[in-house]
């Protein structure tokens, strides 16, 4: 057993003045025998003072939130009293405002000393974590030094007269500035005050103003060709701001490309068309009660009996409640788009797993992918399509695609490099190396790819009903619109049966191949 | 260092292996001012895996190379099937120059003439066994029906009958390690690259695996680089033996050759805790009769004396020589040629001659 001082001398090295009570504290913390209410007076007097002197800075951010949120509810104090004296005509608003007013003086007493005593608590507790960091590195903080009252003075002074500032005014109206700006534009005076109040404690200011665009449209000449006509806004239109001018931009172009190179988005209709008429002639054209007997099968004979009782339950769910050709509908719209993930998805799947250009380019393009929200994919799908089923199906392609690329680069990735070289070392070549060794071992992650590809693509499908590609999701938006809620619930359990149902196959059915 | 016969079936020629984008520069330096693997890392960023390396190795010859890991003997093998291209210097199979391959050729190659068995095993694990064997078959397009007899032929041979219809994961790593014997043996290749097989195996199963691999290439006559970073190993499979370090080889020899004449101190090290009683032969370690009788000893009449032949290993000289007071005297054509002492054969066993 070391000598008591020795112990203790680190500890006192490192806090400097008032060394030995944290020497007591810190060694009580390693033996485990810190009290469970233990706090730093010092720190619970001093509040972030403390913390900066201590140059503890995750502290000195607790402490100061602290003390900033009790300010703030003492500002908002302020401001209702005087909203409630300002209007003392008005007996409804003197309660309203007294009652905010009393609130916010509770809220800042409770703060303060819940606030006060928890960053107490944690004081010494994370002081003590950072002596452990001293201990490694001697260039952190350690000892008390006043100096450092000068950065916090300076995080004060910055922040704490635009908070009270900001509570103790009501936040000016967003019309109001934009008419305020464009009257300083046209070189009217308008007061400090409301000028300040625009620019700092409102929605972030508009900095610049920009001409309104011309107006572009694309009517057809004498020999019925199209083209491009701008007609210049009038003279006394205001001007727009960045957004309206970006959105104009866009909204051009779309406009311009729609025009002229509309057939090759008709193509790719035409061809959408075909692809799911032929799919729902089979899902929808077949009657009923052979297609019910050709879904048990398949589930059986992938999935087993009792993954088949819960299909033919939910089947039988989907039919008693008029829901079979919608759920047909809805169940072809996802086969379809699944179709053309996978076939497209595979290769750039394969290609982003071998090459690094391929990954270096697909990865961030699946990342923003990924990113958006799925309604955002409806508006370029409208935009260049149209509303109807092919560009559902399309926006469903687009949102379902990412996870078959990424599991496919995944699977080929982690195919052990010792297994590729022993099959080129057999003389494989790449094609050989691909279907003989890459494929096959990457086959489970490929088939999770799948899963993820049609419950994914249900789940859009049901959104892109909102631009007409009809099915499950139609009879939701329907009830929606004209608020039946009954009619609303039987159908979204439809759609969540629906994709119990394809999960359970599918996934059971990718288990067995493992097998 | 011994070069050994430069028509061999297998020749490399100064072979430089340097691993890092700047390996043309590095190896200019490194030739010049024999920079160390360090030196080498620093300043070029560059590793050496494989230093001015020559080896030839005959016609059906086990050629081990041994080394502790980072000597660069796994590299240096995979230069042979051109896994890896040298940095210089160049590999000659049957006297073509493998280099000058091009991809079709390089892959026939591998296929017909080549079979590699790995430490990993390596096995395709969503194959049966006989799948995997008739692999470099199918990869050459033999038809199916050639293939599964093929295959069923050589499982035959290292012992697995009747195992060709299970899954890898369905063997034990000793059988895995068969399938991968198997697999490299299928398309009766001329050269075989053992890359640490039995490495990972535990001793009892390598044990019996080495016997098998020693019955089999005494019938197959298959020439053989057998990689391995144990020296016990290399010394009961190997015809000749290489002893790797850094890149470079500091001794090729026999098993004999190498135990009784390390050529420096790491050598020497590591055949300080090799058992010497099967790998010294009685001709080292015995004296002239007339050196014998020159201290004034008499040598007993012959018939008194335990006898053995020149060619009896230490192992068998103990056995001659406990319970006999007359030292063991050596008999070539009826004749005495020399005697072994006791001193002799405790120094013998200590390696010391």
């Amino acid at each position: 057993m070391a000598d008591e001082t020795d112990v203790r001398k680190p500890f006192v090295e490192f806090a400097g003045p008032n060394g030995s009570y944290y020497a007591d504290t810190f060694l009580k913390i390693k033996k485990n025998t810190l009290g469970r209410y233990h706090i730093n007076l010092a720190a619970m007097v001093g509040g972030f003072i403390w913390a900066a002197m201590r140059g503890n800075w995750l502290l000195f951010v607790i402490a100061f939130a602290v003390d900033l949120v009790t300010l703030v509810n003492l500002g908002l104090v302020y401001k209702y009293s005087k909203a409630a004296v300002d209007n003392a005509d008005k007996a409804f608003l003197v309660e309203r405002f007294e009652g905010w007013s009393q609130t916010h003086l509770i809220s800042a007493i409770v703060v303060l000393v819940v606030g006060r005593l928890v960053f107490a608590w944690l004081a010494d507790r994370m002081y003590a974590i950072q002596f452990e960091r001293w201990r490694i590195n001697r260039s952190v903080n350690s000892g008390r030094i006043v100096s450092r009252l000068l950065i916090a003075a300076l995080v004060v002074v910055l922040v704490l007269p635009m908070m009270l500032y900001r509570t103790t005014q009501f936040s000016p109206e967003e019309r109001g500035c934009i008419r305020q700006d464009r009257a300083i534009a046209q070189g009217e005076q308008v007061p400090f005050k409301s000028r300040f109040d625009c620019y700092f404690i409102g929605e972030f200011p508009t900095l610049f103003w920009i001409q309104r665009p011309d107006e572009v449209s694309y009517p057809r000449d004498e020999s019925g060709e199209r083209y491009v006509k701008r007609t210049p806004p009038s003279a006394n239109a205001p001007p727009v701001n960045l957004n309206t001018y970006t959105s104009q931009a866009i909204d051009d172009s779309i406009g311009y490309v729609t025009v002229f190179y509309g057939f090759l988005f008709d193509g790719v209709t035409q061809l959408l068309r075909g692809m799911l008429t032929a799919i729902t002639s089979v899902f929808v054209g077949t009657p009923w009660p052979l297609m019910m007997c050709a879904l048990l099968y398949l589930s059986y004979k992938m999935a087993g009996a009792r993954t088949t009782i819960f299909v033919a339950a939910s089947l039988i769910y989907l039919a008693m409640f008029g829901f079979w050709k919608t759920a047909m509908d809805t169940m072809s719209l996802v086969v379809a788009a699944s179709i053309i993930c996978v076939v497209v998805g595979l290769p750039l799947g394969i290609w982003v797993g071998k090459s690094n250009r391929g990954r270096v380019i697909v990865t961030p393009i699946l990342d923003v992918m990924q990113t958006i929200p799925s309604f955002v994919y409806l508006l370029p799908a409208i935009a260049f399509f149209s509303i109807g089923k092919p560009p559902g199906i399309l926006a469903t392609v687009i949102f379902a695609m990412p996870p078959m690329v990424r599991l496919t680069a995944l699977g080929i990735q982690h195919v052990p490099d010792n297994t590729k070289e022993a099959a080129l070392a057999f003389g494989a070549n790449p094609r050989q190396l691909l279907t003989k060794v890459e494929l096959p071992l990457a086959l489970p992650s490929i088939m999770a790819g799948i899963n993820q590809v049609v419950m994914m693509s249900l789940s859009m499908v049901v959104i892109a009903a909102l631009i007409g590609a009809g099915g499950m999701g139609y009879v939701v938006t329907e009830a929606l619109e004209n608020t039946e809620t009954g009619r609303g619930v039987l159908a979204g359990i439809g759609i969540a049966l629906l994709a119990m149902m394809i999960d359970r196959v599918v996934q059971k059915a990718s288990k067995a191949r493992r097998r | 260092m011994t070069q050994g016969d430069a028509n061999g079936v297998v020749v490399t020629r100064n072979v430089w292996k340097i691993f890092g984008e700047r390996a043309d520069e590095a190896i200019g330096a490194v030739r010049r001012d024999n920079l160390s693997k360090a030196e080498g890392l620093e300043r070029f960023q560059a590793v050496v895996g494989v230093k001015d390396v020559s080896i030839s190795v005959g016609e059906g010859e086990i050629f081990c190379i041994m080394g502790l890991s980072g000597s660069g003997k796994s590299t240096l093998v995979r230069h042979v099937n051109r896994l890896i291209e040298p940095t210089s210097g160049e590999i000659l199979i049957n006297g073509v120059n493998v280099g000058d391959l091009d991809a079709e050729e390089l892959r026939a190659m591998r296929a017909d003439k080549i079979g590699m068995v790995f430490q990993s095993m390596a096995l395709l694990p969503h194959r049966t066994v006989r799948d995997n064997v008739a692999f470099s078959l199918e990869l050459r397009n033999v038809d199916p029906f050639t293939r599964a007899n093929v295959a069923d032929r050589v499982i035959g041979l290292v012992s697995l009958q009747g195992y060709g219809d299970r899954m890898p994961d369905e063997l034990s790593g000793g059988m895995q390690q068969r399938v991968g014997l198997a697999r490299a043996l299928a398309a009766d290749p001329d050269i075989l690259l053992m890359g640490e097989p039995f490495s990972a195996l535990d001793p009892l199963i390598r044990r019996g695996l080495q016997d098998e691999f020693l019955e089999l290439s005494k019938t197959m006559k298959k020439t053989t680089l057998f990689i391995t970073h144990d020296l016990d190993e290399a010394i009961r499979m190997g015809t000749r033996i290489a002893i790797m370090k850094d890149g470079e080889i500091v001794q090729t020899g026999t098993p004999e050759d190498i135990v009784t004449n390390p050529a420096d101190e790491y050598v020497a090290d590591f055949v300080a805790g090799i058992s010497k009683l099967k790998l010294i032969y009685a001709h080292t370690v015995m004296q002239p009769i007339e050196r014998y009788e020159r201290d004034g000893t008499r040598l007993p009449p012959l018939h008194e004396c335990p006898q053995a032949t020149p060619d009896d290993d230490l192992d068998a000289l103990v056995g001659l020589a406990v319970n006999q007071r007359n030292p063991v005297v050596i008999m070539s054509d009826g004749t005495p040629v020399g005697v072994v002492t006791k001193d002799a054969l405790l120094r013998g066993i200590q390696g010391e001659v």
